[in-house]
């Protein structure tokens, strides 16, 4: 019988019984069944469930192989199948996460170490080049100062708090780099964000502006931030996309200091404020530490300005509360996408 | 040849090799090769690569092989699969594939 025969994908939302097997399998390996993957590749032996590998989006989570079959290169296949899973899905670049101690395992799939949290987990990529090159593209961007910082917006939408930031943190650098964070997993698009960012910043001249990336505030680097709109946190993964930023992205720009707003509402960014320090200013790690600046929210009426407020007046089709909180390019296009409709 | 999307071809089991190839921003064709016999068999496995993609005269992109032991012929056909699906290339030209 061919070996590869009995692997076979199984989409956990749409599957009570392969879902309770799955969890099963994963619960033996210390691992927990993750609710942001959409489907996942097992393998059965005559009726067991003795493999698995989980996909969300573009990154592989949930990797177990039944203890008793380790060393026959069922863990081979396995890789093989959700390489191919993902290929058919439209996914090449793709990220994993694992145990450290798994870390020989996975490079036999051919994904390379980009970060360790040390005795938690790595974040391994399926290229031995791609950040590299990122970084490269990063490099030629750098811009001379003693003070260079950096911002990672996901502006949803962009607010005049988000401008005030951006103001105070250009005040106070030689060069400020501002990254907008990709994923389109927000109310707003990715390509709207990234315009109102672009059209908000226009008169701050010592800036240069970024698309976003995987490796910045992404599914892969910091899955649990997409999960905030849903009031859903999971444990927080925010040290990998600190520690990424930290060791390639900062160095590549010369990036010194990390501005961030102070966040009284959400807790997901609040406990990212709260980490930031944590990895890039104490953490050991090779690369220098980063000062991170969190800047106060500007208020209005003493109640400051929050992406998540203008989304509440949005929903109430409140303009005129949210032009007190948004510059006048994101009212304009708040009020084309969003037109009164007829009660 | 143009690249035009990324595919992959193969496997990671033993005696196989696992190729992604995928175009290139930067217009260069870049070949990263690692293989559990590269001590070994490095010098012929960039030269069978390097062959291969010449004669499919594909100039750019960036190509990736994880090979696991495979052989020459193995090789050939898994590079000129990947080739040809990120080519989106429908009129195979069959001497090119000798």
């Amino acid at each position: 019988m061919n070996a590869t025969a009995d692997f076979y994908t199984v989409h956990p939302k749409d599957a009570p019984a392969e879902r309770e097997d799955i969890r099963r399998l994963l619960a033996a390996n210390d691992l927990e069944l993750d609710d942001q993957i959409e489907v996942f590749v097992v393998c059965r032996r005559e009726g067991r469930l003795v493999a698995c590998a989980g996909l969300d989006h573009y990154t592989i989570k949930c990797v177990a192989v039944a203890q008793d079959l380790r060393g026959e290169s069922l863990s081979l296949d396995l890789g093989s199948e959700v390489v191919h899973l993902a290929a058919a899905r439209g996914q090449f670049h793709l990220f994993l996460y694992t145990a450290p101690h798994n870390l020989p395992l996975f490079r036999g799939w051919g994904f390379y170490p980009l970060v360790e949290v040390p005795e938690r987990v790595v974040l391994m990529e399926n290229s031995p080049v791609a950040l590299e090159r990122y970084c490269d593209s990063l490099r030629a961007q750098r811009r001379p100062g003693k003070t260079i910082g950096g911002i990672v917006l996901n502006a949803n939408p962009f607010t005049l708090g988000h401008r005030y930031l951006v103001e105070q943190a250009a005040g106070a650098c030689d060069w400020l780099h501002v990254f907008v964070v990709k994923e389109d997993a927000s109310m707003f698009s990715y390509a709207d964000r990234f315009a109102l960012v672009a059209a908000g910043v226009k008169g701050i001249d010592n800036l240069t502006l970024y698309p976003g990336s995987d490796y910045i505030i992404s599914r892969a680097t910091f899955p649990g931030y997409f999960l905030k709109e849903k009031g859903l946190i999971e444990a927080s993964w925010a040290a990998v996309d600190l520690l990424l930023f930290r060791d390639y992205i900062a160095p590549a720009l010369g990036i010194t200091h990390r501005y961030v707003g102070s966040e009284p509402f959400d807790v997901v960014t609040r406990s990212y404020n709260a980490q930031m320090k944590q990895w890039l200013e104490r953490a050991a790690s090779t690369a220098a530490a980063i000062t991170v600046v969190e800047i106060p929210r500007a208020s209005l009426g003493g109640v400051p300005i929050s992406a998540t407020e203008v989304r509440r007046r949005l929903a109430q089709h409140d303009f005129r509360a949210i032009g007190d909180l948004v510059p006048a390019t994101t009212l304009e296009f708040l009020e084309r996408r969003f037109p009164a409709t007829v009660q | 040849m143009k690249v035009i999307k990324e595919a992959i071809a193969g496997t990671l089991e033993s005696s196989d090799l696992l190729v992604k190839v995928a175009p290139s921003d930067r217009g260069t064709r870049d070949v990263v090769i690692r293989s559990e016999v590269i001590k070994q068999f490095g010098k012929q496995i960039r030269r069978v690569v390097t062959d291969t993609l010449d004669k499919l005269s594909v100039s750019g992109g960036s190509i990736v092989v994880e090979d696991k032991g495979a052989l020459d012929c193995v090789i050939r056909a898994r590079v000129q699969a990947a080739v040809l699906r990120a080519c989106e290339a429908n009129q195979l030209e069959w001497e090119r594939l000798s």
